[in-house]
């Protein structure tokens, strides 16, 4: 069985995304392991000269390291991924690379109607940047639009389709994990490129 | 022009920031930039809202007395910084300073696409409904290679590079030009909505009290249980009874008035009589809206007035009421503002200068002679700045209609002469040419 982070887009205490990834955690109990990973009380990305990186930084990238693959569900903000999930994705790139080749699918839940899906570019974007350097599955989007009514009082989501296309696309994200470990066998070399990047000796 | 620079960065030593401070120095007889500092914000949490810290306070009143924003990113993992971006998610939650402004993006990073990919992400973030700044088209000042780009003394090295700066902020400022003279006549009638009944009503408004009664100020004392007489009351910085509260007040060299945000006048120094005052106001007036104190034709002015403080378009406007022999009688109205930099409201203060300038000669050994050069026939008062001519004595508590004779001033309403500005000074002052020594040194011994 998969073992899964799913990670919190939002250091928000009441969270969509949060119950989305709740709502997955019971729903695939039978498929993959999930474990809910919190980004709050990171302090603010300053690139410490000291390149001193703060402990619950250093257990999150540990959690990432081991799990096979990481599902992020991040709100929107301002057309893009709010402050406390870039800032956790800073101090996850800063001398250290547990994001690289790592297996990643990103969703989304906003109170609107687009549901996030400007959020998600940005964040693939930002994923895909060398020193993260994830494998993000492709051609895969879920977007969860009037996030506040879309669950019951038990935390179900409520839209047979919606759950529908969950099921599928999580049917999906096992693949291709699967497809992703074989991949990295057989470019160790990329892989070991990745590692040594390193903005400070460019 | 006044802009505001923020770096996207909150490193001790930040190569985005240098680049702001060298604008702002190399650049200072363009622009006036000040840079801003984003260290102490903290991370945008939904659910802890910190608009009303000082941090996020701060930072709004500077954008919104400036004309324009630059900002200076970093560029980290193919976007701008975490700290850049929770800024700009406090600018867009509770409160929009960044709304309609007019903001240049430039960036610098060590790599040699500076910062080219954070510099996208953020024109599309200021874009957005929430934070609906209005980003220059056209431009991109991309600073690579950053480590190399300064010398010792923190300037650019490359001339060409800052000769590209220097023409890039020469657009900028033309845009800032534009977007905020759109701006200015999209809220051409802004003022229109100034409600000089005072309908509304403010945090400190004294509710169920009829504000045209003559006795206001006894029925609002009694309804809040005002202190008075020996109660002691605690100020900013001292403690006071009110007698001695209103001993002090009375005692100023000038006729105090106080309008609040509500356009209420709720206070006046009452030192004498009012056929007697500069400006005169009586004991029934307070608690009245404005709109009561001022004859209707006056409205318009006072309404232009009292909204040019309100939104900061100035914080004081100096109003001379010339043509009255012996005096020179001058109405100011300074805007009062809370410590969060809210507008609270009116202090009209009313003085004669002319005692203090003839002090000021006959103890300088100097008398006053024509300016030939002077611009301005100081009689109009008339200036060019800003396009409003409320009458003296029409912002705060004026005055009976009876005593509008002797303040009548000479402004032109029609020509739109200034308020805010000094009326360019008719004489200048000149040496006697024989002072009688002890008049300039005060010194004489017996
Ligand atoms: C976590 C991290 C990610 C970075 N990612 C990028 C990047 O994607 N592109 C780039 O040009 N530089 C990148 N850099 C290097 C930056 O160019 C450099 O930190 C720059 O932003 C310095 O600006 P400052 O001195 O104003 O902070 C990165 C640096 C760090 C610490
Ligand atoms: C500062 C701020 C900016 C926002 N900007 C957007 C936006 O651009 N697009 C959008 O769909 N929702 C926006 N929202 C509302 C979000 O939909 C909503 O807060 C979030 O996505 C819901 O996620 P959550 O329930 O996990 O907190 C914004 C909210 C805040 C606080």
């Amino acid at each position: 069985m998969h073992k899964f982070i799913a990670m919190v887009g939002t250091n928000s205490d009441e969270s969509t995304n949060r119950k989305l990834l709740q709502f997955m955690q019971t729903h695939y109990a039978d498929q993959a392991e999930m474990e809910l990973m919190e980004i709050k009380d990171l302090p603010v990305f300053n690139k410490p000269e000291s390149l001193q990186i703060p402990e619950q930084a250093q257990a999150m990238a540990a959690k990432i390291e081991e799990a096979d693959g990481v599902i992020i569900s991040t709100p929107e903000y301002d057309h893009s991924a709010p402050a406390a999930l870039m800032n956790a994705l800073e101090w996850l790139s800063f001398h250290i690379k547990p994001f690289a080749d790592k297996p990643v699918m990103i969703m989304g839940a906003s109170y609107g109607a687009l549901g996030t899906s400007r959020a998600q570019a940005h964040l693939r974007q930002i994923l895909d940047s060398p020193e993260l350097k994830a494998r993000i599955m492709p051609s895969s989007e879920f977007m969860l639009g009037h996030s506040l009514q879309a669950f019951d009082d038990a935390g179900q989501l409520t839209d047979n389709q919606k759950v529908a296309q969950l099921d599928s696309l999580f049917g999906e994200f096992q693949m291709f994990v699967e497809i992703t470990k074989k991949l990295k066998n057989s470019h160790a070399a990329t892989y070991q490129d990745v590692r040594g990047m390193d903005w400070t000796k460019l | 022009m006044k802009l505001v620079g923020i770096a996207g960065s909150i490193e001790d030593k930040s190569y985005n920031r240098l680049l702001l401070k060298f604008m702002a120095n190399h650049f200072s007889d363009t622009v006036d930039m000040e840079v801003l500092d984003i260290q102490d914000v903290p991370m945008f949490n939904q659910s802890n809202d910190q608009t009303e810290g000082e941090a996020v306070q701060y930072l709004k009143r500077k954008i919104l007395q400036a004309d324009g924003v630059i900002i200076a990113t970093p560029e980290h993992n193919h976007t701008i910084t975490a700290a850049l971006k929770s800024v700009i998610e406090w600018l867009s939650f509770k409160i929009h300073p960044l709304s309609g402004k007019p903001v240049m993006i430039v960036g610098a990073s060590y790599y040699e696409q500076g910062s080219s990919r954070a510099q996208l992400n953020l024109r599309q973030i200021l874009e957005s409904p929430g934070v609906d700044a209005v980003v220059m088209p056209g431009n991109e000042f991309l600073l690579s290679n950053v480590k190399d780009a300064f010398d010792d003394q923190n300037n650019l090295k490359d001339a060409r590079t800052v000769s590209f700066l220097q023409s890039t902020l020469g657009k900028f400022a033309t845009f800032v030009k534009m977007v905020n003279a759109m701006d200015a006549e999209a809220h051409a009638d802004d003022w229109k909505k100034e409600d000089l009944e005072a309908k509304g009503e403010v945090e400190t408004t004294i509710k169920g009290v009829d504000m045209h009664a003559a006795d206001w100020v006894e029925q609002a004392a009694a309804k809040t249980n005002a202190a008075e007489g020996d109660d002691y009351v605690k100020l900013d910085r001292g403690v006071l009874t009110v007698n001695q509260l209103n001993w002090f007040l009375n005692s100023m060299p000038m006729e105090l008035t106080y309008a609040d945000a509500n356009n209420q006048f709720l206070y006046y120094n009452h030192q004498m009589d009012g056929d007697k005052m500069l400006a005169s106001r009586t004991p029934a007036q307070a608690g009245n809206p404005l709109a009561d104190c001022h004859p209707k034709r006056a409205v318009p002015g006072v309404k232009r007035a009292v909204h040019m403080l309100r939104t900061g378009e100035t914080d004081l406007f100096k109003l001379p009421v010339p043509g009255i022999p012996d005096k020179y009688i001058m109405h100011y109205y300074q805007a009062l503002h809370d410590d969060k930099g809210e507008y609270k409201g009116i202090n009209e203060f009313v003085l004669d200068l002319l005692p203090i300038v003839n002090y000021y000669l006959k103890q300088t050994g100097q008398v006053l002679a024509a300016d030939p050069n002077a611009k301005t026939d100081a009689v109009s008062g008339a200036s060019t700045k800003a396009a409003v001519a409320p009458k003296p004595d029409e912002v705060t508590g004026a005055s009976a209609d009876t005593d509008a004779k002797p303040v009548e001033p000479a402004v032109d309403e029609v020509s739109g002469a200034s308020a805010d500005v000094d009326a360019e000074p008719k004489a200048v002052v000149v040496p006697t040419p024989e002072p009688e020594v002890d008049s300039v040194s005060g010194a004489s011994s017996n």
